[in-house]
């Protein structure tokens, strides 16, 4: 009886039971509590599994990272202040430390501009052998930095394939060139949050939109979300720091 | 279910589960600082400190994947919440002698104290889950890892060279087994909420 109660559960969970079928077990979910915990817990174990097995990957990675960060802070609480007895010449050291930093200082308060990091690699639509003239319009326009004719052209594209992500990323970089920000951001946001592999590109040029209308403190919490693994990753740690 | 408003912090929960070291490292800064006051003001050190705060952090996570876990309130409620009870938790097991709490730093939101309520239940029923796999046979486990692992069954069958519909029936069978494990342990009638 058992046995057969977990095989309608699997087929129950993996969505191989006729419409009937799932009404039928739906109902006795319903009707019946000794059922119902046990398809619970089952249920549960289910997911258990499937995480303890196949993430495990990832859940290694994150202990891993979460060691580093956990022992890196711990460090330096532990680190004990002690007083130390100076001499004149440490004196004159220190003091040109402090003005050293005191210029750095100076340095890092011009704040980072737009165009600094709005450093496009050329892009590359076109398939070799492909004949399709608004692709490679849209190509040359974007790589020639005419961002006029390259975001009507992407716009045409983008009417005849209204979901590809890649055609929306270069529409809005061509937005924010243009200064249509409110367009721009609105796409790289939804983008950000999609699941495409332009999720992280889209998340660093709404960084640079933010930066670009002078919205820091945007700017900042866009640029937090970027995740180690992109390729944007390290610019947008030397932004931040910038910016901070 | 009423559907509750979710809380702006959700971006911590996020950034965990997604294993971003910006927001592990805000947490830290931001939200540590006030459970290593509270251990070290309650009979604990820096070191015990870290451990807690590490462990509720990979129970998150752990929360975060599994089961979606949506926060209603603001995270520093939630996570000291946690930590404080994980430490009460650790004083009870290893103290013998009198202990002292302070306990100034309540926490008034009942979001918080539900949330969580429910992520130290489900931290209990992995520690349960854990060790309930453990008890099953060397077929189970090995037919179980290898089916979480490949996700598809006919590839699992191939290479335990069985039928498909033999790996499935196999594959339930083991997790029923299980089930049956985890529902006759008396742990898991005290966490059934």
């Amino acid at each position: 009886m058992d046995d057969q109660n977990y095989i309608l559960f699997e087929n129950y969970l993996s969505g191989s039971l006729t419409e009937d079928e799932i009404a039928s077990f739906e109902n006795k979910l319903k009707n019946n509590t000794a059922f119902n915990t046990e398809f619970t817990t089952y249920k549960e174990l289910s997911v258990f599994l499937e995480h303890k097995f196949q993430r495990k990957e990832d859940s290694t990675a994150f202990r891993q990272n979460l060691k580093r960060i956990s022992n890196s802070y711990f460090e330096k609480l532990e680190t004990p202040k002690k007083s130390i007895k100076f001499k004149t010449w440490q004196y004159v050291i220190a003091a040109s430390v402090v003005l050293f930093f005191g210029i750095q200082f100076f340095n890092s308060l011009v704040t980072p501009t737009y165009a600094k990091y709005a450093n496009y690699d050329t892009i590359s639509l076109t398939v070799r052998g492909s004949q399709n003239k608004l692709l490679t319009n849209a190509e040359e326009a974007f790589n020639s930095k005419n961002f006029v004719k390259a975001e009507v052209y992407f716009t045409q594209l983008l009417e005849a394939d209204n979901n590809n992500s890649e055609l929306k990323l270069y529409k809005a970089v061509s937005q924010i060139e243009l200064n249509k920000y409110t367009e721009a951001d609105e796409m790289l946001t939804t983008l950000s949050r999609g699941g495409s592999i332009y999720k992280n590109k889209a998340a660093w040029y709404l960084a640079l939109s933010k930066l670009k209308q002078k919205d820091y403190k945007a700017s900042i919490e866009v640029l937090k979300t970027i995740p180690k693994d992109a390729d944007d990753y390290k610019n947008a740690q030397k932004l931040l720091k910038e910016l901070d | 279910m009423s559907k509750k408003k979710i809380h702006e912090d959700q971006k911590y929960i996020e950034g965990l589960q997604q294993n971003n070291s910006f927001i592990i490292q805000t947490i830290y800064d931001k939200f540590v600082p006030k459970v290593i006051n509270y251990i070290k003001n309650n009979n604990g050190n820096l070191n015990q400190a870290q451990d807690v705060i590490q462990e509720i952090l990979i129970v998150i996570y752990n929360q975060a994947n599994e089961k979606k876990l949506q926060l209603t309130c603001p995270f520093d409620a939630y996570f000291f919440l946690l930590c404080k009870r994980k430490w009460l938790n650790e004083l009870k097991k290893y103290s013998l002698k009198e202990v002292t709490i302070n306990d100034e730093v309540l926490s008034k939101d009942d979001d918080a104290e539900q949330l969580a309520f429910e992520t130290s239940i489900f931290a209990e029923k992995q520690v349960l889950f854990n060790e309930m796999f453990q008890k099953l046979g060397n077929a189970c486990k090995d037919l179980l890892k290898s089916t979480f692992k490949i996700k598809s069954m006919e590839e699992v069958a191939s290479i335990l060279g069985v039928s498909y519909a033999y790996a499935r029936k196999k594959k339930s069978q083991c997790i029923g087994k299980l089930t049956k494990l985890v529902q006759e342990s008396p742990t898991f009638n005290q966490l059934k909420n």
